[in-house]
């Protein structure tokens, strides 16, 4: 088995671990700057690894080494739940159309009634999704 | 398209392998997880199940 225990979400993911064995171990990124990578691995195969950033290469400006601040992950999420929300408030919209073509009126009111509230809910944590942004 | 938690062997809070998990890559006997800050993670297995109404999967380890 072989586990990248430094790449598990919410720890630390720190690039230099124990080598235990010699074997090669290529590291791809999308971007053109070189990290250290110092890795002990209890496995004898080679295996490539590739994985991107986002932080496109600007080093100066990444925070710790490409190593993530809680901050930035909470903000992370909350930008995905965000637009997570959106495309579910369009699947429930459609959704309502489909209720209101096979003649259900009613149910499409109400339906689309959960949808503005919905949509409110989300804007409510847009609102809190830019002020994360900004600090 | 819901963020996933992936468990190694058996679903129970202690063998949470990743959270968050965005995108699962089964290769050469590997699968590799990535989670939505683009860390990866990688297990010699197979993926078991993935239940993508409650956003959980499970990773059968290789047997050594």
């Amino acid at each position: 088995m072989h586990i990248h225990e430094d790449h598990i979400a919410g720890g630390a993911p720190q690039h230099e671990h124990p080598h235990t064995h010699e074997h090669t171990h290529e590291h791809t990124h999308e971007n053109d700057h070189v990290h250290p990578h110092d890795h002990d691995h209890l496995h004898d195969h080679a295996h490539p690894h590739d994985h991107s950033h986002g932080c496109e290469g600007q080093c100066a400006g990444c925070q710790g080494s490409c190593e993530h601040t809680p901050m930035e992950e909470l903000t992370a999420l909350m930008k995905y739940m965000v637009g997570h929300n959106a495309a579910h408030a369009k699947e429930l919209a459609d959704l309502a159309g489909k209720l209101e073509d096979a003649g259900n009126h009613v149910a499409y009111e109400q339906v689309m009634a959960a949808v503005s509230d919905f949509e409110k809910g989300n804007m409510r944590l847009s609102v809190v999704l830019s002020s994360l942004d900004v600090k | 398209m819901c963020l996933s938690t992936v468990y190694k062997n058996s679903l129970t809070p202690e063998t949470v392998m990743m959270r968050n998990v965005m995108r699962i890559e089964c290769k050469d006997g590997m699968v590799i997880l990535t989670d939505l800050m683009e860390r990866q993670m990688a297990i010699e297995g197979t993926l078991e199940m993935a239940n993508l109404v409650d956003g959980v999967a499970v990773v059968k380890e290789a047997a050594v």
